[in-house]
C-alpha cells in the first residue's frame, strides 16, 4: 500500500526547499514527485547555457520566477575566448518573454546581451524586479534607458564588470519620478559620467536602497551628498577617491560617513589620495567587506585602515599591502574568511613592493576562519605551502598565481608538487583550486588521490605528460569544471576518461596536445557531449587526424550541437567522424 | 615507464591488475619511481595497484582500456571489454612525449600543424603570453594605468639641472672664446635654434668676424668662423642643432661659442 500525501501538501513542503541541488534530488525520487516539483519550481540555475535549450527549460518548469544563466567559459575573463564565440542571451530572453509573463529575475554571466533584449525584458514582464549582468557585453545605455523607463517595480540593477557601450548619457533620468523601489544599483563598470542630478534624485527617492556602487566618474566631492540622502546604505562603492586639497570636501565626507550606521561593505577607491582615508574611519569597526583592489595605497595608510576593521570578513587588496600589511591583517582581523591579493605590476616584481609567501603564511596562521584565498605573488616555497595547509585545513578555495610561469620553489629550486600536495591532503573540503609554478605529474597524482571534494580546477603551464591529466580525471570524483592551458596533456588521457566528461559541466583545454582525431573519437563515443574545436588561425585540416587543436571545449548537453558558432569553431559531429 | 591502462573489475575476475580499484573510469598503473623519497607528510601509497618491474621508458606501446562507463556511449558488453592498442588507430601514437628520443619520429607524423610539440617551444615568460597572469580586464587596465601614473611622477620628481628654472624660464650661461665676460640667455623664450642663434648674434655682435654680419644659419651650419656648442647633462660638449629642440632643452646646461677650428684665415 502506498501512501501519498496530497499534491498541495507536497507542494507546500517543497516550497521550503530552495537550493537547486536539493530540488534536483527531490525531482528524481519518483515520477509524481518529479511532476509536482517541476510545476512549483521557482528558480532555475543553468551553469552552461548550451547544456539545455530554452524550450526544454520552459516545458519542464512552467512557473519559474528567476533564471540564472552562464554563457562563455571562465577563461573568457582572461581573453582566451575569441570574439564572436557565442553566449547569446537573445533566444533565451525571447522565449522567456513569451513563456514567463511573471518572471521577476534574470541573472546572466559571460553572455552577450543586446539592447533589443533589454527592451524586451523591460516590456514583457509584469512584475520585473532583478537584472544582473555580470561580465556581459553587447548592450549600451540605450538598453538601460528602456529598463529604467519601463520596469516600475525594479529592485536591483547590477552591471558588475560588464562592457557597456555609452551612447546617451542620461539613461538614469529615465527612471520615472514615481519609481521608488530601488534596493541595489551597481554602475561601477560604466566608463562615462552619469547625470549626477538624476542620480541624486534617484537616491533621494529610494528609501530601500541598500547597495550603491558608483562609477569612477562620480567625484568625491559629491559623494557626501549621496550619503546624506542614503544613510541606510549597507554596501557602498565610491567613485574616484581624490579631490585635491579641499578641507570642506573632507569634513563633509567625514560627517556623511558618520551618519552611515548600517554600512558594512566598501569598494571603489580608484585614484586614492591617502589624506582622504580618515574620512571613513568611523565606519571601519562595522565593516565586513573591504575592496581596495584599485587603490595603490601603502603602509602606513593601509595598515592603519586594516587595524581599524576587527570585523572584516572579506578583504580585496593590491600587493602594495606587502608582507608587513598582511602581518597586521593577521593580528587585527580574526574573523577574516576571504583574502584576495592582486598584483600591482603585471610582469616582473616591483622592487619597491615586498610581498612574498610570508604574508600569506602569516594570514594563514593568524586568521583561523580563513576559507578562501586568491594570491598573486612572485615567489613561493613548498615549506610555505605545507605550513599554510597545516595551519588552515578549513580552506575551501585556494587559488595561487605565481606570476612567472613554471617558477620553482625559490629555496630548493624543486617543483612545487609537495606543497600543493599538502594543500589537497590537509584541506579536505577544498572545492576550488588553481595551480601555478613549476609542477610535474606528481602534483596531479596528489590531487587525484586527495582532492575528493574538488569542484573546479584550473591548471596552467604544468605537468609532464598525459598521466597528469589522467590522475585528475580518474581521481577527482565530483569534479565539474576543469580548465587547462599550455600543458602537455593530450589524446591518451582524454580518451581513457571519456565517461568522466559526461559527469562534468565542462572541460576547457587550450594550447595543449589534443589532436583532431581524438576529438572525433571522443565525439563518436559520447553523443551527449558537444566537442567544440577552435581554429582561429585557419591551419587546422579536419581530415588530418594528427593535427593539434588550439582550443577545445567539451561540455555535456541535452540540446545537441549549437548553431551559433563563428566560422572558426566546429562541433565534432559523430556522424561525420564516422565518415572520415 | 610503461604506461598500462587496465580495466575495471566491474565483473569479478575480469581485467588485469589487482582489486581495490575504485569504480568508474579506467585505471592507470605505473611503476613507482626509484627516487620516490619525498619525505613529507603525504602518504606515498597510492590506492592503485603498482607495477614494480617496468622501468620508465616513454614511447612504448600504449594500451588503452575503456572502463565501464555509467550511461556512456558503449553499447555492448563486448565493446566495453575490448582493449584498444596503439595498432588500432595511428592517431593514438604518443604525439606529445616528453623524452627526445621518440619525439623526432612522432613529430614527423604531425603534418600540417602549425604548433610544434610543447617541449620544443621556448619557455614562456609572463610578458609573452596571452591571458597571463589571469587578471580580469578591469584590474588589468587599472594596473597599467597606475603604473603609467607612477612612472610619470617618478620622472617629474627627478632632480633638476643646475640651471635656474621655475617652469617659466630656463636661463643658461653663454661664453665665447676670447671673451672674458659671459652672458645669460633664457632658452624658454625661444622656440627654435634659429631664434636662439639670432639672439646670440645680437648679444655678441661685433665680436664676429668684422667683415660680415653672420646669418644665424651660418652659426649653426658650421660655415662661419664660430661654432655654437653646449654642455649636456652628462658633461659632454656637443654641437648645437643635432637633436630636436625639446630634447635639447631637457639636456642643455650651458652654451659656448668656439672659434671654428676648421676655418683658416
Amino acid at each position: 500500500m502506498v501512501y501519498s500525501l496530497p499534491e498541495e501538501v507536497l507542494e507546500h513542503v517543497f516550497s521550503f526547499i530552495t537550493s537547486d541541488k536539493d530540488r534536483n534530488v527531490v525531482s528524481v525520487v519518483c515520477k509524481s514527485w518529479y511532476e509536482i516539483e517541476r510545476k512549483c519550481r521557482r528558480k532555475v540555475f543553468i551553469g552552461n547555457c548550451y547544456s539545455v535549450s530554452p524550450g526544454i527549460m520552459i516545458r519542464r518548469f512552467p512557473e519559474v520566477r528567476s533564471v540564472e544563466l552562464k554563457g562563455k567559459p571562465h577563461f573568457a575573463d582572461f581573453n582566451l575566448v575569441p570574439e564572436g564565440w557565442g553566449g547569446y542571451a537573445c533566444s533565451w530572453i525571447d522565449k522567456m518573454s513569451r513563456a514567463y509573463p511573471w518572471l521577476e529575475e534574470i541573472r546572466l554571466k559571460w553572455m552577450v546581451v543586446t539592447d533589443e533584449s533589454l527592451e524586451l525584458i523591460s516590456t514583457s514582464f509584469k512584475n520585473y524586479k532583478v537584472l544582473v549582468l555580470a561580465s556581459c557585453e553587447g548592450f549600451s545605455t540605450d538598453g538601460l534607458s528602456a529598463i529604467a523607463a519601463n520596469c516600475r517595480n525594479l529592485r536591483e540593477l547590477d552591471l558588475q564588470e560588464s562592457e557597456v557601450m555609452d551612447s546617451s548619457g542620461h539613461w538614469l533620468s529615465h527612471f520615472p519620478d514615481t519609481f521608488t523601489s530601488l534596493e541595489s544599483l551597481n554602475i561601477s563598470c560604466l566608463g562615462s559620467e552619469v547625470s549626477f542630478s538624476a542620480l541624486e534624485r534617484l537616491v533621494a527617492r529610494s528609501p530601500n536602497l541598500k547597495t550603491l556602487r558608483l562609477n569612477r566618474a562620480v567625484p568625491l566631492g559629491k559623494l557626501s551628498t549621496l550619503l546624506q540622502q542614503a544613510p541606510q546604505l549597507v554596501e557602498l562603492g565610491t567613485g574616484a577617491y581624490l579631490s585635491g586639497v579641499r578641507s570642506d570636501v573632507y569634513s563633509a565626507l567625514s560627517k556623511a560617513f558618520l551618519g552611515c550606521k548600517e554600512l558594512k561593505g566598501l569598494s571603489g577607491f580608484w585614484d586614492v589620495d591617502p589624506s582622504y582615508l580618515p574620512a571613513f574611519y568611523s565606519v571601519c569597526s562595522r565593516l565586513t567587506t573591504l575592496n581596495l583592489s584599485y587603490a595603490t595605497i601603502r603602509s602606513p595608510d593601509i595598515t592603519k585602515v586594516i587595524s581599524l576593521c576587527p570585523n572584516l570578513q572579506r578583504l580585496l587588496v593590491l600587493d602594495h599591502i606587502e608582507d608587513s600589511g598582511l602581518n597586521a591583517l593577521a593580528l587585527s582581523c580574526k574573523n577574516l574568511q576571504e583574502l584576495r591579493v592582486f598584483p600591482s605590476y603585471l610582469y616582473v616584481a616591483d622592487a619597491n613592493v615586498t610581498l612574498t609567501e610570508q604574508g600569506l603564511v602569516s594570514v594563514s596562521q593568524g586568521c583561523s576562519k580563513l576559507q578562501s584565498v586568491l594570491y598573486f605573488c612572485h615567489q613561493m616555497s613548498n615549506s610555505a605551502l605545507i605550513t599554510i595547509a597545516k595551519n588552515r585545513p578549513n580552506l575551501t578555495c585556494f587559488r595561487l598565481c605565481i606570476i612567472e610561469p613554471r617558477t620553482p620553489d625559490y629555496l630548493t629550486h624543486e617543483p612545487l608538487d609537495i606543497g600543493f600536495g599538502a594543500i589537497v591532503k590537509h584541506c579536505k573540503n577544498l572545492n576550488r583550486l588553481s595551480l601555478s609554478g613549476l609542477l610535474t605529474d606528481r602534483v596531479f597524482e596528489y590531487i587525484g588521490t586527495h582532492a575528493k571534494k574538488l569542484d573546479m580546477l584550473s591548471i596552467a603551464f604544468a605537468g609532464d605528460s598525459d598521466l597528469g591529466l589522467h590522475h585528475v580525471l580518474s581521481g577527482c570524483e565530483i569534479l565539474k569544471k576543469l580548465e587547462i592551458r599550455d600543458c602537455p596533456f593530450g589524446d591518451t588521457a582524454l580518451l581513457a576518461n571519456v565517461a568522466k566528461l559526461a559527469t562534468m559541466r565542462s572541460l576547457w583545454m587550450s594550447s595543449c596536445a589534443v589532436s583532431i582525431g581524438a576529438c572525433k573519437i571522443l565525439s563518436r563515443k559520447m553523443p551527449m557531449l558537444n566537442v567544440e574545436v577552435t581554429d582561429e588561425n585557419g591551419t587546422l585540416d579536419p581530415k588530418l587526424d594528427s593535427c593539434l587543436v588550439e582550443k577545445l571545449y567539451v561540455y555535456r548537453t541535452v540540446a545537441g550541437p549549437r548553431s551559433d558558432m563563428p566560422g572558426y569553431i566546429w562541433t565534432m559531429d559523430r556522424d561525420s567522424a564516422n565518415k572520415i | 615507464m610503461d604506461v598500462t591502462l587496465g580495466l575495471l573489475p566491474g565483473i569479478p575476475g575480469a581485467g588485469d591488475g589487482g582489486g581495490g580499484v575504485p569504480p568508474g573510469g579506467s585505471i592507470l598503473t605505473k611503476s613507482k619511481n626509484k627516487e620516490n623519497n619525498h619525505n613529507m607528510s603525504i602518504e606515498d601509497s597510492s590506492p592503485y595497484p603498482v607495477d614494480d618491474n617496468d622501468d620508465y621508458d616513454d614511447g612504448g606501446d600504449l594500451k588503452l582500456g575503456l572502463g565501464l562507463s555509467i550511461g556512456g556511449g558503449l553499447k555492448t558488453k563486448e565493446e566495453s571489454f575490448r582493449i584498444l592498442t596503439s595498432q588500432d588507430s595511428p592517431i593514438l601514437k604518443p604525439s606529445c612525449s616528453s623524452s627526445s628520443s621518440s619525439s623526432s619520429s612522432s613529430s614527423s607524423s604531425i603534418v600540417g600543424t602549425k604548433r610544434t610539440a610543447i617541449h620544443s617551444v621556448s619557455p614562456p615568460n609572463a610578458t609573452s603570453v596571452v591571458g597571463w597572469p589571469p587578471i580580469r580586464k578591469a584590474h588589468r587596465v587599472s594596473i597599467l594605468a597606475n603604473r603609467n601614473k607612477s612612472e610619470l611622477e617618478e620622472f617629474s620628481s627627478r632632480p633638476k639641472t643646475k640651471n635656474i628654472t621655475n617652469g617659466h624660464h630656463l636661463t643658461v650661461k653663454v661664453n665665447m672664446d676670447g671673451t672674458l665676460i659671459g652672458r645669460k640667455v633664457d632658452l624658454y623664450a625661444h622656440t627654435s635654434y634659429e631664434t636662439l642663434a639670432q639672439t646670440l648674434e645680437n648679444m655678441f655682435y661685433g665680436r664676429w668676424s668684422s667683415t660680415e654680419a653672420i646669418g644665424s644659419s651660418r652659426l649653426l651650419d658650421g660655415t662661419s668662423e664660430f661654432v655654437l656648442t653646449y654642455e649636456d647633462k652628462d658633461g659632454d660638449w656637443m654641437l648645437v642643432g643635432d637633436v630636436p629642440w625639446q630634447m635639447f632643452l631637457s639636456s642643455v646646461k650651458r652654451l659656448r661659442i668656439h672659434r671654428n677650428p676648421k676655418m683658416q684665415h
